[in-house]
């Protein structure tokens, strides 16, 4: 079966080639039929590659060890769900999981736009095909998913335990739909320059796409935070890992993109911006596939040395090169059609976001590549701590949760004062509310970013209140609804805009979340017999017995505590470590009493036989409304990008002051 | 077995490519020659639904009188133009 593997990824590029190919042809002499070959070239890319998945699969699930992945991330005793996603435990597997959605991905485009974008269509598919032909060569020639070893041994060494868990079973094909995904935008970005068609057609064709990427990041990387904080067990979620950072600059870009789109949309205006951000953020997706596969940083998250670099680093410099001399070529039909008129106007917050978000993702981006700059200039790999990237997170943070709160408040084109102070009326008399509790938790400046954060985060929900109110109120008059009938009307009439809003209540939980997190978290250690108490920040822990048990596939030791505070005992709390027989390794497995205003995370660091029980206690506050701040911005894009009826009525046309209202 | 796997996709992926080659070439279809007219269609929508927006920010007291009447006059004559160029294309389509 793996000589059935191997030949389907190489029809795949043989596939791909082909597409590349008839698209151009198809563009070049205007013959339709090649464009109809080539995405049927497309298909046999997507049967193909899912021909070598369910070869891979078969051979996982079969206990196949004479093919190299199978030997290295399976075993015998390994469950048939981990053999599953042991698919994307390889290297190489991985890239093959990336290669299958990213033919999912062009199916979906070459089906969308079957009696659409058709003068766009030949450079889409090229350029899909381009980046698929790249992956299966890369699959074909330099790492192979179906290398096969000699002598066969008689067991795998099976899957890494830390990937064993259901967050890792999710979390990379989130973050790879997420990467893939921004290939459509920078393809349909590459077909609108090529072809000189840069009017909005290809911004329609690509904000439900970089929504879609948006959302999966979004999943993938609030995943990935849940999997470090139950899995690693030092009591955080995020360490700034250049992987995770590699995961949160495209999604960074993506996130401005989303934004100066609607100034193009609207105003005409930043269409070279909007260029630019489409060229980055998917540069910096493959950047971050560059960054897990070269072995040139390490990581808990990264695959080991390999001769992939290179290959990654050339696609990133021929791709960074290619678009910016296209988009230089193009520049005078990308000229704005209007200019900003007011620093106060919506388009201008839009546009101060937007450096905020690039901003933060070149720091990220240097402080992730700093090590490696470091050691080509000085010869020294000089590492970027945690310090490096709060200090620069933490303000552009806040600024942006300021603006968040602003932006849809003021008005496109220009604010007068007195709409402002009308306006914000309301939002500040709730931020000054808010400063009360927030100067009391600052103790005397130490935490004053967290404070600044609860007091900016109530000034921003009082502003998407305020704007919830307005519109419900003006429905309720206008139509005579109900109130909970006018709030639907919100958004059935408006899905982009209030389920905008509801993305920005995410963020505010997030960040509120992330600075009380930091600034008012603690940690202790107890040595605790059977039988003995020890407290940790108010909270008593009791250990009441260990517990040791063994199969065929680990070796598990834990302790029960009794948890209580004030006396009063609210939970038991059963930390425990597991052994891995087949890599000899170990996994922690923590405790967490999760609250709206904690949680209490508990973390077995060794079980003596005599029942000495070493834990790490951590009192985590808010660290709930991170995860519920991550479901509310998926929920809230969702209500974004559904699709809604267009009213079929159009605008009649009326000069200032006569009724021209337009109908819904 | 192998080989005949092999053999069957191979066969597959090439009349995929090869059969809109072999056949007549397609017609452009209508649809496909309307994406001009698509894409004033949708600039039109996203238009009507700027008007709609600035009609609703004034009500809720967002926009000034004057700033309204700015932003709202601007956008209509937008409107306008953009069904001039619909109408247009569709007066040079029935031609």
């Amino acid at each position: 079966m793996t000589l059935v593997g191997r030949a389907a990824l190489l029809l795949a590029f043989a596939a791909a080639l082909y597409a590349v190919g008839a698209a151009l042809w198809s563009r070049r002499k205007g013959r339709r039929e090649f464009l109809v070959s080539a995405e049927r070239g497309v298909w046999a890319v997507f049967a193909t590659t899912t021909t070598a998945v369910g070869v891979m699969w078969w051979l996982l699930l079969s206990d196949r060890f004479d093919v190299a992945d199978v030997a290295g991330y399976s075993n015998r005793t390994l469950g048939w769900r981990y053999k599953i996603t042991a698919l994307w435990g390889s290297q190489a597997g991985s890239l093959l999981l990336w290669m299958w959605l990213l033919s999912i991905v062009a199916v979906l485009v070459v089906v969308t736009n079957r009696r659409r974008n058709r003068d766009l269509m030949p450079v889409v598919v090229a350029v899909l095909m381009g980046v698929a032909a790249f992956f299966t060569s890369v699959l074909s020639f330099v790492t192979s998913p179906f290398a096969t070893v000699s002598p066969v041994p008689a067991d795998g060494r099976g899957l890494n335990p830390l990937l064993q868990n259901a967050y890792m079973e999710s979390h990379p094909p989130m973050l790879y739909i997420g990467y893939v995904a921004l290939s459509v935008p920078f393809a349909f970005a590459i077909a609108a320059l090529v072809t000189r068609r840069l009017d909005s057609t290809w911004i329609t064709s690509v904000r439900r796409w970089t929504i879609l990427s948006w959302v999966f990041l979004t999943i993938g990387i609030v995943l990935g935070s849940r999997w470090a904080y139950e899995e690693l067990g030092w009591g955080g979620y995020w360490a700034w890992d250049p992987v995770e950072n590699a995961a949160l600059m495209p999604w960074l870009v993506a996130t401005a993109f989303l934004h100066s789109v609607m100034v193009q949309e609207r105003r005409g205006m930043l269409r070279i911006w909007n260029m630019v951000l489409v060229i980055l953020t998917f540069t910096l997706a493959l950047f971050g596939t560059f960054l897990t596969r070269s072995g040139i940083l390490s990581s808990v998250h990264a695959f080991g040395e390999s001769t992939l670099g290179p290959y990654f680093l050339a696609l990133i410099v021929v791709i960074l090169a290619g678009s910016f001399a296209l988009l230089f070529s193009r520049m005078s039909l990308l000229r704005s059609e209007n200019s900003l008129e007011s620093y106060i106007s919506r388009e201008a917050i839009f546009l101060y976001n937007n450096l905020l978000l690039v901003g933060l993702a070149f720091a990220v981006f240097w402080g992730t590549m700093f090590p490696v700059l470091s050691e080509a200039v000085r010869g020294d790999k000089i590492t970027v701590g945690q310090g490096f990237f709060n200090q620069v997170a933490a303000p552009i943070g806040l600024a942006l949760l300021f603006f968040t709160g602003v932006g849809p408040m003021i008005p496109w084109r220009k604010a007068s004062p007195r709409e402002l102070r009308r306006r914000f009326g309301g939002p500040l008399v709730v931020a000054v509310i808010a400063v009360i509790p927030a100067v009391y938790l600052a103790q005397d400046g130490a935490h004053w970013w967290a404070a600044a954060a609860i007091v900016l985060g109530a000034f921003t929900l009082a502003c998407i209140a305020s704007e919830f109110w307005r519109g419900i109120k003006v429905r309720h008059q206008l139509g005579g609804t109900s109130w909970p009938g006018a709030l639907g009307q919100l958004f059935t009439r408006n899905r982009r805009r209030y389920g905008g809003y509801i993305v920005h209540v995410g963020v505010v939980s997030i960040i509120v979340a992330i600075a009380c997190q930091g600034a008012f978290s603690s940690q202790g250690d107890l040595a605790l017999r059977t039988g003995q108490s020890g407290e940790v920040s108010g909270y008593r822990f009791t250990n009441e017995g260990g517990t040791r048990a063994k199969d065929d596939h680990k070796m598990s030791v834990g302790v029960t505590l009794g948890v209580s505070e004030g006396g009063n005992r609210f939970t038991t709390l059963e930390p425990g470590v597991d052994v891995f027989l087949a890599q000899q390794q170990r996994s922690s497995e923590v405790a967490v009493d999760s609250s709206p205003l904690r949680d209490v995370y508990v973390v077995l660091v060794g079980l003596t036989p005599d029942g000495l029980a070493r834990i790490s206690v951590f009192i985590n506050p808010m660290m709930m409304w991170i995860w519920i701040g991550g479901l509310i911005m998926v929920l809230g894009s969702v209500v974004a990008a559904w699709p809604s009826r267009r009213p079929r009525e159009a605008v009649v046309p009326a000069p200032a002051g006569a009724d021209g209202r337009v109908r819904e | 077995m192998a080989y005949v796997l092999i053999a069957i996709l191979s066969v597959l992926v090439v009349a995929m490519v090869a059969w809109p080659l072999l056949g007549r070439a397609p017609e452009p279809s209508v649809a496909e020659q309307g994406d001009d007219r698509r894409a004033v269609e949708e600039e039109l929508q996203r238009s009507l639904d700027a008007i709609r927006e600035i009609e609703m920010d004034h009500r809720a007291g967002a926009l000034s009188d004057e700033d309204f009447r700015a932003l709202d006059a601007d956008e209509r004559a937008r409107a306008v133009a953009l069904m001039r160029r619909r109408d247009a294309q569709d007066d040079g389509a029935g031609q």
